[in-house]
């Protein structure tokens, strides 16, 4: 048995035993509860693709089911099409939908994007209505009901919507498990990140969009054959948007498993309760909607799973501190690359060459005609005072933020404009000041990222983040969670981040900020280490005590300009940069 | 007047502070000094309420500062100038003033504080009327001074009023603090990347590295200290 | 009349419709950006805060004697400005018991600063009112009935005899005591210390925190005054439109898409985004069929979001 198949054994075993039980009940109407449990779960789980990977809200999943739903009955009403037939075709249409609602609203984020989608199902409902459907009803077929999906047992529905429900949690976990689901937690984290990781983010978007909107679609379909008549406002309505955010939300967020917890427990109390008291409190069902997420939102954000994992986790024995001085014992890497550092050479070779870069903000100018070229193999430092332009240059030469002239010639070929994404797969990498680890991955996992960019299959992906970590020395911690990671720790795993994508040319965004002195002497080892290897690397730091220990060379940055640049011991004997660092005052007394 | 021991404080988990302690007497002009990482900010942000503590204390006058909601501790008469000015950009700049009034104190000295401040920094009267998202850094800077001032305040915390500015615009905001304080004899404190600036106005200083304390006294003891270069230049 | 003077009286008579309804469109508006520009927190509730004020402007006329007292054509502007502090106060609460619980700085640490928590939040909110006022209220439709509502001024003719212009007086009113809101509301944020402290926190909660503002509670006031000018503007509504516990649906988009089209934080420019909402629904019935009214708002709201997200009359745009 494959891992991943192990990995589903829950849910089969679940699978299995809800099977048991539905086949035991012969009330028709707990047969449509037990049901409608499972269509409301492979729903939440289309929300979960878009919304709980990429941390995009959606409030406009109606949009998709609705569709589905609507393709379906109409289809079989004038073509006599069977749902059989409709149920793909809506997967597609729910797809197709996804595509063109996602191109233009994927260049929204936060509060734009979820209000936006919400508009979409309602501008729906209106056109439905006003086309002519108030409601709908899917024919009665006499004959071979079961060709058109119509079958007296009611149970076959639920066996029916299981096996979707498998078909769809098998997606899920397939798209977890690769660069599929890689991508989209990592925009989730930090869209910006990712992009910098080489992810193309909007493209992992579009697909997300589409996979959910399918499964959306499909699912809207079956429901309408089960429920039999519909609605604008039972497909599209808020309420349908809410449900799939609901169970979602309530289950957990981000995982195959918060859908199916929610749904088993949100519809069935609200159906029983809709079928108990509905007559005499007509809205009940959307109350106890209501209110469940109210409560929810404020007693466990995260979602039911989550919460429970968490309290699982934290009753197991932590990790002691003995565990700690473990890995705190584990073979320093810089000590073990000593000797090769030693033979570190640098070309001749230019590999890269800035030449007048500028970057203004209004009339701020950030960073002012600055030109530099870096030598393969070299460690460049970029110092400078608080608010010299360093991280802004940073953010021009990997494409985050466009420049106002300039040129950043890549062996030769001028990279500036290009998309970051493209950068990091040119060979650029880079990390960050304010350091975003992929919390509740491993450091294995947050590395394996940042891998994929030449990775060609799960399995390179895999051997290269284990090389990146073992170079950074982190092996003994690769299966911890980031969110246990000292910051030295986290540093250094954002370093075998950006070395799994294989830059040429690495950026460092002042990797030492926060250490202590021996921390920081251990990182700068394991830097050196690395371009002992051949790798480029231009590092930004405000601080000179650490840099001077590390660097071939430096320049020196104040108010965007470039200041001075030379050796270490010639820059910080030079009276400009005494004067930026300490004042003029200073200078004139040194 | 304030006081801070052992003070150990951060942002999330992680600790920024290591086990701090720094004093400042009545009157006095006090300098932190440090290069950037070193926790200079964090520190204020504790002062204010910003950020918890993880350990330690803080007294203002005698009072325990922690137990005071941070939007009650300006109201005390600490006015904290913040790092990157954070003036109120939508507003006008005789508004942000009037903001900087808020506490009881300024309020009832609102006509001479203005008055003062006008005549400190004259480029506030002239500029009154003009969005403060408008102005230059350095005129930006002055504003979030004459805001500070305008609460009239026992305990005025600048952060890195030099930050981003031209050296000449930088050199005039340190005299302007030097004039204000001896003509209102208000007590400062001073965190300050630009070291020779920041000490040679002050009566003490206290040099901060990694989140801790490593040199401090008073200024001409600490600009003769070679560890000061070294904190900084690393040689 | 000539076909040219049948299409002139159409295309004004929908012009004054749409000034006056995007009068009170831009009350709701400004109702949103007090809650939207100054905490930044999406509110999904908001069309059902009005919807409540509409039930509480109905109830104080109906059933606790507006009527009886003030008459029918006072009365329901009187049960409006009774509902008004009610809903104040039930703003108050409301972010004093959940919507704290998600906002300021104690969400720094959750996904996305909390604004994840608050979506759901309010969405949460807005199903349990909707639901709730069905339960409490039923689903059939009602309204302040008010003499004024089949009563209309007309202005003409202006072109010889023919091109005339009707005026439904409720509408008028609704529309005159709207702007007259809005002014007072602006006076009050403009020129108040407690605007002021308002208008800080939404410029800088950190900065306000060290002018001694308690941002928390500047928020609150916002909540409460927020929900309040929205009810007020249901209040006006429900004079001159029948609805039922889920009115609240049809309008949260044209809130949302007025203040967006106003420019995020501005006050003034939610009610100028109000009132082009409200000129483009009732222009879009001259050449969409009446059911497309309410679709074609939501086409124009994703036109807006999409291609100018900063607003039309905005100069800031919302970082994203």
């Amino acid at each position: 048995m494959s891992t991943f198949l192990r990995s589903l054994l829950p849910f089969f075993i679940f699978a299995a035993i809800y099977l048991a039980i539905a086949m035991m009940v012969d009330n028709s109407y707990y047969q449509l509860i037990i049901a409608m449990v499972l269509v409301w779960a492979c729903f939440g789980l289309s929300w979960n693709m878009l919304s709980g990977y990429t941390g995009l809200i959606s409030f406009g999943h109606a949009s998709f089911f609705g569709l589905g739903a609507f393709a379906t009955v109409l289809a079989q009403i004038y073509f006599g099409i069977s749902p059989w037939i409709m149920l793909p075709v809506s997967a597609l249409i729910g797809a197709v939908a996804g595509v063109l609602i996602g191109l233009p609203t994927f260049r929204l984020r936060g509060h734009y994007f979820a209000l936006s989608m919400l508009a979409y199902p309602l501008a729906m409902f209106y056109v439905f209505q006003w086309l002519g459907y108030p409601e709908v009803t899917i024919p009665r077929v006499t004959e071979n009901p079961a060709l058109y999906m119509q079958f007296g047992d009611r149970r076959v529905y639920t066996v029916l919507a299981l096996i979707l429900l498998t078909a769809i949690v098998m997606i899920s976990r397939q798209v977890e498990r690769t660069r599929f689901g890689m991508a989209l937690i990592a925009i989730k984290q930090n869209e910006a990140a990712a992009e910098a990781a080489g992810i193309d983010t909007l493209k992992w978007k579009l697909r997300a969009i589409a996979v959910s909107g399918a499964i959306a679609g499909a699912i809207g379909a079956f429901y309408a054959v089960v429920i039999l008549v519909i609605t604008p406002n039972s497909v599209f309505g808020m309420l349908v948007s809410a449900q799939a955010l609901t169970v979602a939300m309530f289950g957990g967020v981000g995982t195959v498993w918060g859908p199916i917890i929610g749904a088993a427990f949100l519809i069935p109390i609200a159906e029983i309760l809709h079928a108990e008291l509905g007559t005499y409190l007509p809205g009940i069902q959307g109350v106890v909607y209501g209110v469940a997420i109210i409560v929810l939102i404020i007693a466990a954000p995260e979602g039911v799973y989550w919460k429970a994992r968490d309290i699982v986790r934290s009753r197991r024995p932590r990790r002691t501190e003995q565990d700690r001085q473990t890995t705190q014992a584990a073979p320093a890497p810089g000590a073990a690359d000593a000797a090769a550092e030693d033979r570190r050479t640098v070309h001749d070779e230019v590999v890269l060459d800035v030449r007048g870069v500028s970057k203004n903000f209004g009339g701020l100018r950030a960073v002012q005609d600055v030109s530099f070229t870096v030598r393969k193999g070299e460690i460049l430092g970029i110092i400078g005072p608080n608010g010299a332009g360093k991280t802004t240059l940073f953010n021009v030469l990997n494409g985050f933020q466009k420049s106002d002239g300039g040129q950043m010639l890549l062996h030769g070929t001028d990279m500036l404009g290009r998309r970051p994404h493209a950068i990091c797969a040119a060979g650029i990498g880079r990390t960050f000041q304010v350091m975003r680890p992929f919390k509740r991955l491993s450091v294995a996992d947050n590395v394996k990222v940042g891998a994929y960019v030449h990775a060609g299959s799960e399995e390179d992906a895999d051997a290269i983040a284990r090389a990146a970590v073992d170079r950074v020395g982190l092996s003994a911690s690769s299966d911890r969670i980031a969110a246990t990671l000292t910051t030295k720790e986290l540093r250094l795993m954002e370093l075998a981040r950006a070395i799994a994508g294989k830059p040429e040319i690495l950026l460092l965004d002042e990797t030492l900020a926060g250490l202590g002195s021996d921390e920081s002497k251990e990182v700068v080892s394991i830097i050196r280490a690395l371009a002992a290897t051949g790798l480029t690397i231009v590092i930004i730091e405000h601080t000179m005590q650490a840099m001077v220990q590390l660097v071939d060379r430096f320049i020196v940055l104040d108010h965007g300009q470039l200041l001075v640049e030379g050796l270490p011991e010639e820059v910080t004997r030079n009276p400009k940069v005494i004067e930026a660092y300490l004042g003029a005052k200073w200078a004139a007394n040194a | 007047m304030l006081e801070i021991s052992n003070l150990t404080s951060g942002y999330y988990e992680v600790a920024v502070l290591h086990d701090l302690s720094i004093s400042v007497n009545a009157g006095e002009f006090v300098s932190i000094v440090g290069p950037n990482g070193a926790g200079k900010t964090t520190l204020f942000k504790t002062i204010s309420g910003i950020l918890t503590p993880m350990a330690g204390a803080i007294t203002f006058e005698g009072q325990n500062l922690l137990e005071v909601p941070p939007p009650r501790r300006p109201h005390l008469g600490i006015a904290h100038v913040p790092e990157g000015r954070q003036v109120f950009a939508s507003l006008t700049v005789y508004e942000n003033l009037e903001l900087g009034a808020f506490t009881q104190a300024g309020r009832a000295a609102w006509k001479e504080n203005l008055e003062k401040i006008y005549s400190w920094l004259p480029v506030l009267g002239e500029r009154a009327g003009q969005l403060a998202g408008t102005l230059s850094g350095g005129e930006q800077q002055m504003l979030a001074i004459g805001r500070g001032l305008a609460s009239s305040p026992r305990l005025l915390m600048l952060d890195e009023p030099s930050m981003g500015l031209a050296p000449a615009i930088a050199d005039f905001v340190f005299e302007k603090l030097i004039e204000i304080r001896r003509d209102t004899g208000v007590t400062i404190l001073l965190v300050e990347q630009r070291v020779a600036e920041a000490l040679q106005s002050a009566d003490r200083g206290y040099v901060l590295e990694t989140g801790r304390v490593v040199l401090e006294g008073t200024h001409e003891t600490l600009q003769a200290d070679d560890r000061i270069r070294q904190a900084y230049l690393g040689m | 009349m000539t076909p040219t003077q049948i299409l002139v009286e159409t295309v004004l008579q929908a012009i004054v419709s749409g000034l006056f309804l995007g009068a009170i469109y831009g009350l709701m508006c400004v109702g949103l950006a007090m809650i939207f520009g100054i905490m930044r927190v999406i509110n999904f509730a908001q069309g059902d805060f009005m919807m409540l004020g509409m039930y509480a402007a109905y109830f104080i006329f109906v059933s606790f004697g507006a009527q009886a007292l003030f008459g029918s054509i006072l009365g329901p502007y009187v049960s409006v400005a009774v509902a008004t502090p009610i809903l104040f106060a039930f703003g108050w609460a409301v972010h004093r018991l959940l919507i704290r619980q998600v906002t300021g700085i104690r969400t720094a640490d959750l996904e996305g600063e909390g604004h994840y928590a608050q979506l759901i939040l309010t969405l949460g909110i807005a199903l349990a009112l909707q639901n709730g006022a069905m339960i409490l209220f039923g689903s059939q439709l009602i309204s302040v009935r008010t003499p004024l509502a089949s009563q209309a001024w007309m202005i003409g003719p202006l072109w010889g005899e023919a091109v005339a212009i009707f005026l439904n007086k409720a509408r008028i009113v609704a529309g005159v005591i709207s702007v007259a809101v809005i002014v007072a509301l602006w006076l009050l944020i403009t020129r108040s210390r407690l605007g002021k402290s308002l208008r800080a926190a939404a410029d800088n909660p950190e900065a306000s925190t060290y002018m001694g503002i308690d941002v928390d509670h500047a928020h609150r006031v916002a909540f409460a005054l927020g929900t309040a000018v929205t009810a007020a503007a249901g209040g006006l509504l429900a004079t001159n439109y029948p609805f039922q516990p889920f009115v609240g649906l049809e309008f949260v988009i044209v809130m949302y898409a007025g203040v967006v089209l106003g420019g995020i934080g501005s006050v003034l420019g939610a009610f100028w985004g109000g009132m082009a909402i409200g000129l483009v629904q009732q222009l879009s019935i001259l050449v969409l069929p009446t059911q497309l009214q309410n679709a074609t708002i939501f086409v124009f709201f994703l036109l807006i979001v999409i291609w100018r997200p900063q607003g039309f009359f905005g100069r800031v745009s919302e970082r994203t």
